[in-house]
């Protein structure tokens, strides 16, 4: 699967996941969108923490 | 709404206001009501939770003896009407099946499965229903043991169906634990809750979103529905419709089962599909319609919440609204 079209999946997903864990929170529709978006953000920060981490670690371990 | 709010403390054969004889949640003492006041989250004990394992206990021990002969009866019946088709195939189907464990010899669990406890999930929850469904089936001998692995006839709707049981059970737990957090906390005060939380549940389980929109939420509801809902069908697309399969990916079933349309559609329209080859999307599929019942799970469990706290407000909201 292309990087593209994993991205295409992943951050839309990632953004219907964050609707769900946010919607807890709050009490109607906009209010909800908007934290979703945030954390939408936020958890994309720390993905790219993530990939940043793990071809370090490979680069480390592994080798380039 | 009104009619509810009128209703709701004094429904027939429910028990009404706090009793002030003996020592847990069923008979609710004034001292653990005012323990209870102090502290919202305080659970209702492991005794009330064992015994939702069993359909309608709670409701006979709350006094609601047609709702407790009504749950008992609903979640059998619709065990065994799956159970009658799908039988030792269930069991194959199980975290821990009863054969004999890769090495011989026998553990604990499969000994326990081999008495009626193997773990099929969500069966499990209706747990006398399953116990009595494994010792029928069990059958010890290699021809027997063959048996697990023969396809059935229409085996995905009737194994929705053992499974749909299990989920009963689940929510008839719940509104006989609402029930009795409803006995010990409530005062004379305490408003009647915007919807019965247990149904908020349930309806959610089978329509995302539509158990907020029963508590009041409707456009928070649709929106959470619908994320759960687009996830799902994204990951059927993805396998081409394979992904939602309890013959073929069982342990991923019991996530995916959480969401109960979903799974039920698949049961009804996708599961019977003839498999040509392997999609090459097929793992991604799966793991998306597992998130969707486990997000789903998430969407029940806030549907219920939502109906509890119009009753019973946390802390800082009860503020609010003084």
């Amino acid at each position: 699967m292309s990087f593209p079209l994993r991205l295409a999946v992943y951050l839309p997903v990632l953004f219907l996941i964050a609707i769900v864990v946010v919607g807890q929170h709050h009490t109607n529709a906009r209010d909800t969108l908007r934290a979703a978006l945030k954390r939408m953000l936020r958890w994309d920060l720390w993905t790219l923490v993530l990939l940043v981490v793990m071809f370090g670690l490979e680069f480390l371990l592994i080798g380039w | 709404m009104a009619g509810r709010a009128q209703t709701w403390p004094n429904r027939p054969g429910e028990p009404g206001k706090p009793s002030t004889a003996g020592r847990n949640p069923l008979t609710c003492p004034p001292a653990m009501v005012n323990r209870v006041a102090r502290n919202h989250a305080r659970g209702l004990g492991l005794g009330a939770f064992l015994s939702g394992f069993v359909p309608g206990l709670l409701q006979y021990q709350l006094g609601q003896k047609r709702r407790a002969a009504i749950a008992f009866v609903s979640c059998f019946v619709l065990f065994f009407v799956g159970w009658v088709v799908v039988k030792e195939r269930l069991y194959y189907w199980a975290l821990l099946t009863p054969d004999t464990p890769p090495g011989g010899g026998t553990g604990t669990l499969q000994m326990l499965a081999r008495f009626g406890l193997p773990i099929t999930l969500p069966e499990l929850l209706n747990a006398p229903a399953n116990a009595i469904g494994a010792m029928l089936a069990w059958d010890a001998t290699p021809s027997g043991e063959r048996l697990w692995r023969l396809p059935r006839a229409f085996e995905h709707l009737f194994a929705w169906l053992t499974a749909a049981s299990g989920m009963l059970a689940a929510f008839w737990s719940a509104a006989g634990h609402w029930d009795l957090r409803w006995r010990r906390d409530s005062g004379d005060n305490t408003p009647a809750p915007s919807a019965n939380p247990a149904l908020c549940a349930a309806l959610s389980w089978l329509v995302p979103g539509l158990g907020h929109a029963r508590a009041g939420q409707k456009d928070k509801g649709m929106l959470m529905g619908a994320a759960v809902v687009i996830v799902f069908v994204m990951g059927l697309l993805f396998s081409h419709g394979h992904a939602v399969d309890r013959a073929e990916a069982s342990v991923w079933w019991i996530g995916q089962n959480l969401f109960g349309g979903g799974s039920l559609f698949a049961a009804l329209v996708t599961g019977p599909w003839e498999r040509i080859g392997a999609t090459q999307e097929l793992d991604l599929g799966v793991v998306l319609c597992t998130v969707a019942g486990l997000m789903n799970l998430v969407v029940m469990v806030d549907a219920f919440t939502v109906a509890e706290r119009s009753s019973f407000p946390l802390p800082q909201q009860a503020e609010v609204k003084a």
